[in-house]
């Protein structure tokens, strides 16, 4: 695996049995994906989930673990314009996609709309989820401008936060929901 | 001169912690990374009891990538090495506390046994299950109400390791005698807990300049977490500086002293390296403080028209395999909190802690407080339709009217008079039933129920606890870019205390609060502090930045007096200037000045809340629905309106879900079912209603700020209003709902229950005497 070639990267060995039989869970891949709009390798264990490369080895931190298992969706990222979970997902998964976490989000320093609403409905308050929840709904509000409050509601029950009670979250979405279509 | 700045107290100033949480620039422990570190994995207990027979490590050792792995053998002394109580001590206690290494049996499924570290933190994990353990089982003890039966620990025989009477010396027997009514029922609370989204951990390091430990990941109590691991580590204080950073929420069980916060810090020493250890989630649900776990026996005798005469109460509660820090004082609050906010001639609890085999119980928020408030509210809601009185018209007879207050309780010979202070008790309650409606509520049920439907409206009332002291610390430094720094020993589990705290720091200097910094990240900065618990942090740590700043602006005066070469009554202090008469004017900056202050209370404050809610309930499947959640609550004084609201929305989402979805069951073997949010169900956005929340300001005496506790507030009616209205809901006579959770499958058993006659399940029992 060092050299690798299309034929043998990663991507492939998701569906190719023999592929997966001939990689250990020690061994070192390199993932070639497009982290936050720049061209990244990185190097890790082929059995590290997304979140810890990118965590771990692209050391942005803002992507957080909360469970693990799929369920809290701290760890929510957008993978190909769509947010994923990023703790249930491999890493070797992303080669060749384009992947965008909360750091990602602001690059010029100015604030996405979410990111400001969030602020101005008081929709935080340790901040463990939140940068899941904004990416979450930055996820849903560019495929989905016109979503309905019902469909905003829906989408947001997938993620958990202890401290807000969740109405702020909401709300902040609502208001961002409407400061981008104008 | 500039005019005055305008107060920032009072007003909904955004929060000063957003900017960096809403871009992923926190620094959460699992953010904290040092060179060279090594990454641990504790290697915990399956059974839930056993003796220890011997720990393998001879395979973990052989694997590559493992560095090190450690056993009880392996740390000497460490059956001296105990985690000590640290509020609400008991009789026995000294005899179950926990090592930081089970020694030689294992008392409860996800102890510590052994502990090993890696290179990388997925070979950790690949280590640690290489770890094997020869073990005896042994029968588990689970049922806090048998007393007998296996021991855990040789020197508490019977499993009771100590109990708090709690009365207020009246002649109860005498008032049972003479009531007209007497109702006797026994209720139980499921065990649930706080489940913040940020499991815990630690990264410990010796400076290498220094030689000093450094830990980061420690919060809540760090200066008391300091004083125990420099004691089990035989080090002085001076030698340890504990590091708070961004947490992920706290709700009472996150930052107390646990096996890790010796075993890190332990490994980093030994070992020589930077030691990183990330809990899991399911380590997090068997591994931190479990909560809330009780059955009661309540009995109250009142007369005919529903006035209350007295109660007798035993509370059993489950505390788990070990006492931990919080003592106690989860079952301690439930015999202070039952009389709540009403008149009783007379009282006397008792609650019992009973050593079980399941993980450690420690405080979260409300604790005991939620659960006294569902037994009483319950009560007063059997009783009163026993009666054939309105549930608003039993808790208006009988709530402490404005005239009483201050309103003294007292609690034993040897305990504590509390003291009721300000508020408007029934004014507030009438408040609440206006802002929701209460008899167009009434009108509706009524309409509703014809068509069928189960649909329950349920009120509680209660009294919350907070600003306790004994202290807090404060120190505020004039800062070179012109801003003021206030160093606070309270700590941050997430609520907004950078803010708020801010605020009261700014207006007592007359500054904008954007030149207020608060800093309350390390034991370093800070002599002393108690902490972040009790709904103390804006009341009491405000009062000690008040105190200092106060101290700030005297010292201001004097040195700008000597600057000037006149006396301090010809200086004026303008904000943060001081001016002579003659225009000379020098910024507290340039005088280079800082101040400490201590603000000290033996007070508690109590401030009255009250909740009401309606649900309805799914006759096909028992699933309850939270249509409304209304609430008021005297919070004393809003520092911060946005964050108050947030506080108590946030406290009541936590209480409707620890009632109708959460549990941390155990099979009778004392194997944790819940170890995973697919089966400890939290609730999400499609569970919590929208909360309705007011709340009145009648300002604490007890502190400098006016404030009251919010932290808990919320929380603390929530299990008693989603019951009485589930029960409502269920039954005409409002008795079914005797114990927690309301799960669906619960709730459709009660449901089954209340359709036949006579009803099961149900003990209730009122004499006529």
């Amino acid at each position: 695996m060092e050299q690798m070639s299309d034929q043998d990267s990663p991507l492939r060995s998701r569906t190719d049995p023999a592929v997966v039989a001939m990689v250990g869970s020690d061994d070192i891949v390199e993932v070639t994906f497009e982290l936050n709009g720049t061209a990244t390798t990185l190097r890790c264990s082929v059995r590290w989930t997304l979140a810890d490369m990118l965590r771990e080895k692209a050391r942005v931190t803002g992507t957080h673990l909360g469970c693990e298992h799929g369920v809290c969706g701290a760890c929510t990222v957008i993978v190909d314009g769509e947010p994923v979970r990023s703790c249930v997902m491999l890493a070797v998964q992303v080669e060749g996609s384009s992947v965008r976490t909360i750091e990602g989000l602001c690059p010029s320093g100015e604030l996405h709309p979410v990111q400001r609403a969030f602020h101005e409905s008081h929709a935080l308050q340790c901040g463990f989820c939140t940068p899941g929840f904004i990416m979450l709904s930055v996820g849903l509000l560019e495929r989905e401008p016109d979503a309905s409050k019902g469909r905003i509601r829906d989408v947001l029950s997938s993620n958990l936060c202890r401290c807000t009670g969740y109405r702020p979250i909401l709300r902040a979405v609502r208001s961002a929901q409407r400061e981008m279509s104008q | 001169m500039l005019a005055a700045e305008p107060k920032s107290v009072g007003r909904p100033v955004l929060r000063k912690e957003d900017n960096r949480l809403i871009k992923g620039l926190g620094c959460y422990v699992a953010d904290v990374n040092r060179p060279d570190q090594v990454y641990a994995r504790i290697v915990r207990s399956q059974v839930a009891h056993a003796k220890l027979l011997g720990v393998h490590l001879e395979e973990a050792r052989a694997r590559p990538g493992c560095v090190a792995a450690f056993a009880a053998t392996d740390i000497p002394d460490i059956a001296q090495k105990k985690i000590p109580v640290r509020i609400t001590p008991s009789r026995l206690d000294q005899f179950a506390l926990q090592t930081p290494l089970a020694v030689d049996k294992v008392r409860y499924v996800g102890e510590p046994i052994a502990v090993v570290v890696a290179t990388d933190p997925y070979v950790a994990e690949d280590v640690a299950e290489d770890v094997w353990a020869e073990m005896e089982e042994l029968p588990p003890h689970l049922d806090p109400l048998s007393a007998g039966g296996s021991v855990l620990h040789e020197m508490v025989p019977d499993n009771i390791v100590g109990d708090i009477d709690t009365s207020n010396g009246e002649d109860v027997d005498g008032l049972f005698r003479n009531a007209d009514v007497l109702l006797h029922q026994r209720f139980s609370i499921h065990r649930h807990s706080a489940a913040p989204l940020e499991p815990r951990g630690l990264v410990a390091e010796a400076d290498p300049q220094t030689g000093r430990l450094v830990v980061w990941g420690p919060t809540k109590v760090k200066h008391f977490n300091k004083r125990v691991l420099a004691s089990m580590l035989d080090l002085p204080d001076n030698r340890i500086l504990l590091i708070e950073p961004d947490v992920g929420g706290g709700f009472g069980p996150r930052g107390e002293f646990y096996p890790e916060d010796f075993l890190i810090p332990w490994l980093a020493l030994r070992l020589k390296r930077p030691v990183k250890w990330i809990e899991d989630r399911a380590e997090n649900f068997v591994a931190l403080n479990h909560s809330r776990e009780h059955v009661i026996d309540l009995t109250i005798a009142a007369q005919s028209d529903g006035t209350l005469l007295g109660f007798r109460c035993t509370d059993w509660c489950s505390v788990g395999a070990y006492v931990r820090t919080t003592g106690l004082t989860v079952a301690k609050l439930v015999g202070l909190h039952l009389s709540g906010p009403y008149r009783w001639r007379g009282f006397s609890s008792k609650v019992i802690g009973v050593l079980t085999n399941k993980t450690p119980l420690g405080t979260y928020r409300g604790p005991g407080e939620v659960e006294a408030t569902f037994v009483r509210e319950r009560a007063l809601d059997i009783l009163a339709a026993k009666l054939g009185l309105d549930p608003t018209d039993i808790r208006r007879r009988n709530l402490i009217p404005a005239e009483a207050l201050p309103y003294r309780v007292e609690t034993g010979p040897r305990s504590e008079t509390l003291e009721y202070g300000s508020g408007n008790y029934p004014a507030m309650f009438d408040r609440l039933l206006a802002n929701a409606g209460y008899q167009e509520l009434k009108d509706e049920q009524a309409r509703r129920r014809e068509l069928g439907e189960a649909v329950g409206i349920g009120v509680a009332c209660f009294l919350d606890q907070g600003g306790i002291g004994p202290f807090e610390q404060a120190r505020v430094v004039a800062e070179v870019d012109g801003t003021f720094t206030g160093y606070v020993g309270v700590a941050s589990v997430g609520q907004g205390v950078q803010t708020a705290l801010a605020q009261i720091l700014a207006d007592e200097i007359g500054v904008s609060v954007d030149r207020a910094r608060i800093l309350h990240h390390d034991t370093d900065s800070i002599e002393d502090g108690m902490g972040a618990y009790a709904s103390r942090t804006t009341s009491v740590g405000g009062s000690a930045l008040v105190l200092a700043a106060r101290q700030l602006k005297d010292n201001a005066r004097r040195a700008g007096a000597q600057r000037f070469g006149v006396a301090e009554h010809e200086v004026e202090l303008r904000a943060d200037e001081v001016w002579a008469r003659d225009g000379r004017v020098v910024t507290f900056r340039a005088l280079e000045c800082e101040a400490s202050a201590r603000f000290e209370t033996s007070a508690i404050d109590f401030s009255f809340g009250s909740v009401l809610a309606t649900v309805s309930v799914d006759r096909g499947t028992g699933r309850v629905r939270v249509e409304r959640y209304v609430g008021h609550y005297d919070v004393g004084r809003a520092v911060n309106p946005l964050i108050v609201r947030g506080q108590l929305e946030g406290g009541a989402a936590q209480g409707i879900g620890g009632i109708l979805l959460e549990e941390l069951a155990y099979d009778d073997r004392g194997q944790p079912l819940c170890t995973s949010f697919m089966d400890y169900m939290l609730p999400t956005l499609s569970e919590v209603p929208y909360i309705e929340t007011a709340w009145s300001e009648f300002p604490s005496e007890d502190n400098l700020i006016g404030a009251k506790g919010a932290g808990e507030a919320g929380i603390i009616g929530s299990m008693a209003v989603i019951a009485n209205a589930v029960a409502d809901a269920l039954d005409p006579d409002r008795m079914v709902v005797t114990s927690t959770p309301l799960r669906a499958d619960r709730v459709l058993g009660l449901l089954r229950a209340s359709s036949s006659a006579p009803p099961h399940g149900i003990s209730s029992t009122l004499d006529s005497t």
